[in-house]
């Protein structure tokens, strides 16, 4: 049980309970009454309690004060409400936004995740008696905090366990839960529930959505089951001052790798000019400050007549960039913007970087000048061998213990099967594995589609590319295609066994009924081919994983390599608890409990490097200023700012009456008067 | 002070007043159980012919009708009325539970004790005076004639209310000094934890010609309490801690009239003349009205 005011309870107790003893012993301190004899009032009050276990109710003023005094304290007891908000749901979903931006700390003290949980707690308390709530908890995934239940104590108390996250915030995932529940909460209870129309007979849930506003996919949500009337949002906090770090980068000099050039892309989102100093530090150690001077954010949009009032507001962004810095090894890079704002999680970036290496890449070719050409550029040891040299050298040659010698090998239009575990990029030819198969060869194709996010086509204008034909790839489900044909994968990537293959379907050359050599594509000609190459063959090395990994956001699945005979993995997150991760047996490891942003270390370390980072770069969750409306769908919903009326309780006024009652029967009885 | 003012009362010109009235309406004598009148005259002084009986040898021959013998040549013995003094004895109760209301019970039992004594008095009759509580406590025997009723007033007077009552012992020993048969009045509120039905016994045992009459204060019979009240014996210091309401002196109300009642009943199945009265009704009203009714006065 809980004591809402304790301090009231112990003033309530001190005035009331010496009285109450006083009055107890009041009450045995008879009048001394002479009487001829005591003969028959002996005999009457022996009458009395013999003959009547219960007495006849007397009409006594005492007894009817005592009466209302003991109903008023039960009346306390039940802890009456004053109904100052009516709630008339049956059926109350509560949605609690508890993205990144709902960990800024409000004015009062409080972050806005907690004034959400407690206006959340408010709207159970409003809650009629029988009527139910769920709550869901969402940021970019939204999970059931409590299903539907009248218990208000246990609702709260699942309120109260919501934690905060450094996620992002999408709302789609959060209503359709909230549908699926309350349709199956509708229906549950009724023979053939799932069959019935979702249309029919009792009134849809209402939904509070407790939020700062802040929502990417506000407009995207399709709320199908309730209309936008159902849907009540409340809106918490104030504050929209934030500085943030959206995007940083950090890679080694080209030329020298062991000079670091590092940016971050550093955005202010306050309605004042802002001058703030990014420090840079590697391992800890802070290495350079810049510092960066914004323009004022553009104001609100709402203000200036925007067609979406919740599009985040751009702010003005610059560039705090680092150049020239001595970076011997590898490890944490880390920009830290020095500014008291509204959200700390995004003013600090992490990225990590592997230590420098040469790499060692053997290429099996009958003659690709493109190919040597664009390797030797590249700071990396080459070793160029003919397709039947690759298949007639020694096993001292190619490996080093069971693995591949090289960290690359490239092989030319050659299909082999001599593949010990290591990383190959095919060039029009295939692994002979199972599920790998080249089919007839296609001609006059186009490239449809293509994964530009992906670390290997980072930078690379594939737009631009003309390729006259390739090889049709038949591939097993898991291999990920990065470029696609009309009716095959142009480039695929694919894991096997301790092996990677980058296969691509096409050749840079051909050669032709004379043996000529014929170009096959126009992308040789461009820097983009170069950059490609590199993308590959440092992706393949695990040596650009780690830049591609600046894209972690908080909550992401991390895909972990195994080293060898590793039978676990311990990861020690940013705040320092560590996890551990059995990965007997298996190639690779999943590791999702990444809901910080920083910095996180594996060990034993991974080819690809002992760590990653895990960035917020989210400008929707760093404009922390709430929005006053919310369009949901195709609906506006205006957001309440204003807390939630509670009920109030009313036992405090309860025991004050009782306390007065209380004299009055005091008095009643000193005097004697009424009987 | 209060008993001054009580013997004053007692003494009254106004109660002595009533008193001649008495006397005046009592001039008949005390009616007795006795076949015929009570005669006040002495023995031997009586002329009335009462009956015949047989003679049995030993009788004495004075009294043969001579006359029957002639006719019938059988020997009568001819009765006249037996002519003996009428003992009149009033037992009243000087309990200290008589010291109360008001008026009080005492003043009150010793206004009507005043009131037959002096119809005795009047009338010749031998007036006998007790005042008893845990036992007879004083005395007034035989006294007779109007001049004596300075003694009776006397006696009244100082008679103080103290002690608890025990009419069983009281009467005990007056009816272990007291053997001859005549009246016997006993004066009290019959509030006694050891049971009235001993005590008249006794008195029954005796074949006294009994009247009892039984009197309460007014705030005995319409008691005024009220509250948490702890009530205390003034005879015993027996105390009850009583929480006074109306059900209480309901049921205190039921009990006195079933007390009284039970008293009532006791004394009619015996041939008792019972008389309760409250300390408020003039008592010239009790002597001329009730004990006319009951017999005890002609």
């Amino acid at each position: 049980m809980n004591f809402l005011s304790p301090t009231g309870l112990w003033i309530a107790a001190g005035l009331t309970l010496p009285p109450l003893i006083a009055l107890y012993f009041l009450k045995l301190r008879r009048t001394v009454q002479l009487v001829p004899s005591t003969l028959l009032w002996k005999k009457a009050i022996e009458d009395l309690h013999v003959n009547a276990p219960f007495q006849r109710l007397r009409s006594s003023l005492l007894l009817l004060l005592q009466l209302i005094v003991v109903i008023l304290g039960a009346l306390a007891l039940g802890q009456p409400m004053l109904q100052s908000t009516k709630t008339f749901e049956d059926t109350v979903i509560l949605l609690v936004d508890q993205s990144a931006s709902m960990g800024v700390v409000e004015p009062d003290g409080r972050t806005r995740l907690e004034q959400a949980k407690e206006q959340a707690k408010r709207q159970i308390d409003n809650l009629r008696e029988g009527a139910r709530a769920m709550v869901i908890a969402f940021s970019d995934r939204a999970s059931v905090v409590a299903s539907f239940d009248s218990d208000r104590a246990a609702l709260k108390r699942k309120i109260d366990e919501i934690e905060p996250t450094q996620r992002s915030t999408s709302l789609a995932q959060a209503i359709s839960l909230a549908e699926a529940y309350a349709q199956i909460d509708l229906l549950g209870g009724e023979e053939g529930g799932a069959d019935r129309a979702p249309e029919s007979s009792a009134p849809p849930a209402t939904l509070f959505l407790l939020t700062d506003g802040r929502i990417a996919d506000a407009e995207r949500v399709a709320v199908q089951r309730s209309d936008a009337a159902n849907i009540r949002v409340i809106r918490v906090g104030s504050r929209g001052d934030n500085v943030g770090i959206v995007a940083m980068d950090a890679r080694r000099n080209f030329e020298r790798p062991t000079f670091l050039e590092a940016a971050a892309t550093v955005q202010n989102f306050q309605p004042a000019p802002v001058t703030v100093d990014a420090v840079l530090y590697i391992n800890g150690r802070s290495v350079d400050v810049q510092t960066v001077s914004l323009a004022a954010a553009s104001g609100d949009g709402l203000a200036e007549g925007a067609p979406s009032p919740d599009a985040a507001t751009p702010g003005d962004v610059a560039v705090a960039a680092f150049d020239h810095v001595e970076f011997e090894g590898g490890g944490v890079v880390e920009v830290v913007l020095r500014v008291d704002d509204a959200l700390p999680a995004d003013d600090r970036a992490w990225t990590v970087l592997g230590e420098p290496r040469s790499l060692r890449v053997l290429l099996v070719t009958p003659f690709n000048w493109f190919l040597e050409w664009a390797l030797s550029s590249m700071n990396l040891h080459l070793t160029v061998m003919k397709p039947e040299e690759y298949e007639h050298a020694p096993d001292s040659a190619v490996l080093d213990g069971a693995r591949s010698a090289y960290d690359v090998v490239i092989l030319d239009r050659h299909s082999t099967s001599r593949l010990p575990p290591g990383n190959y990029f095919f060039w029009g030819g295939v692994p002979r594995i199972d599920g790998v198969a080249p089919g007839p060869v296609l001609d006059n194709e186009i490239i449809t589609n293509w994964d530009e996010t992906h670390p290997i086509l980072r930078h690379v204008a594939v737009e631009t590319m003309n390729v006259l034909q390739w090889l049709r790839l038949e591939l097993p489900g898991d291999a990920v295609s990065l470029i696609d044909g009309e009716s095959s994968p142009v480039l695929a990537y694919l894991a096997r066994g301790g092996r990677q293959f980058l296969i691509s379907a096409f050749s840079l050359v051909h050669e032709d009924e004379q043996g000529r050599l014929l170009s096959n594509t126009d992308w040789t000609a461009g820097v983009s081919f170069i950059l490609f190459m590199q993308n590959a063959v440092y992706y393949l090395a695990g040596e650009t994983t780690a830049l591609g990994r600046h894209a972690l956001r908080p909550g992401d699945v991390v895909t972990l390599r195994v080293p060898d005979r590793a039978t676990e993995l311990l990861i020690r997150r940013p705040d320092g608890r560590q996890d551990r991760l059995p990965v007997a047996g298996s190639e690779t490891a999943h590791y999702g409990a990444t809901d910080r942003v920083g910095a996180y270390h594996v060990s034993p370390a991974p080819p690809e490097g002992a760590s990653f980072a895990v960035n917020l770069f989210d400008p929707e969750e760093s404009n922390v200023a709430p929005a006053d409306q919310v369009t949901l769908g195709a609906q506006r919903v205006a957001a309440r700012a204003e807390t939630v009326d509670v009920n109030r309780p009313a036992w405090r006024y309860v025991l004050l009456i009782l306390l007065v009652i209380l004299a009055l029967e005091w008095i009643v009885y000193a005097r004697r008067v009424f009987v | 002070m209060a008993r001054e003012q009580e013997q004053s009362a007692l003494l009254s010109p106004d109660f002595l007043t009533k008193l001649d009235q008495l006397s005046l309406v009592s001039r008949r004598i005390f009616a007795g159980r006795m076949r015929g009148e009570r005669l006040t005259r002495r023995r031997g002084e009586s002329v009335e012919f009462a009956d015949y009986r047989n003679y049995v040898s030993g009788d004495d021959l004075r009294f043969l009708d001579w006359n029957i013998f002639a006719r019938l040549e059988r020997l009568f013995i001819k009765l006249f009325l037996q002519k003996e003094d009428l003992h009149v004895s009033i037992l009243i109760d000087v309990s200290k539970s008589m010291d109360w209301g008001d008026p009080s019970k005492s003043l009150y039992a010793r206004r009507i004790a005043a009131a037959i004594a002096y119809i005795g008095l009047v009338n010749f009759d031998r007036v006998s005076l007790y005042t008893f509580a845990d036992g007879l406590h004083d005395q007034l025997a035989g006294v007779r004639g109007r001049r004596l009723m300075f003694k009776v007033i006397e006696f009244l007077e100082r008679t103080a209310c103290d002690g608890v009552s025990d009419l069983a012992a009281a009467g005990r020993q007056f009816a272990l000094r007291h053997p001859q048969p005549g009246i016997v009045l006993v004066l009290s509120d019959f509030l006694d934890k050891g049971g009235y039905e001993g005590g008249l016994r006794f008195l029954l045992g005796r074949r006294y010609d009994l009247y009892v009459l039984q009197m309460l204060s007014p705030e005995e019979v319409e008691p005024t309490l009220i509250g948490d009240l702890k009530l205390t014996d003034v005879e015993d210091g027996d105390t009850t801690e009583v929480t006074v309401g109306r059900a209480l002196v309901n049921r205190y109300k039921a009990n006195l009239h079933a007390y009284c009642g039970g008293l009532r009943d006791f004394c009619a199945r015996r041939g008792v003349n019972y008389l309760f009265t409250g300390t408020q009704v003039p008592f010239d009203q009790i002597i001329l009205h009730y004990f006319k009714q009951r017999g005890l006065i002609a």
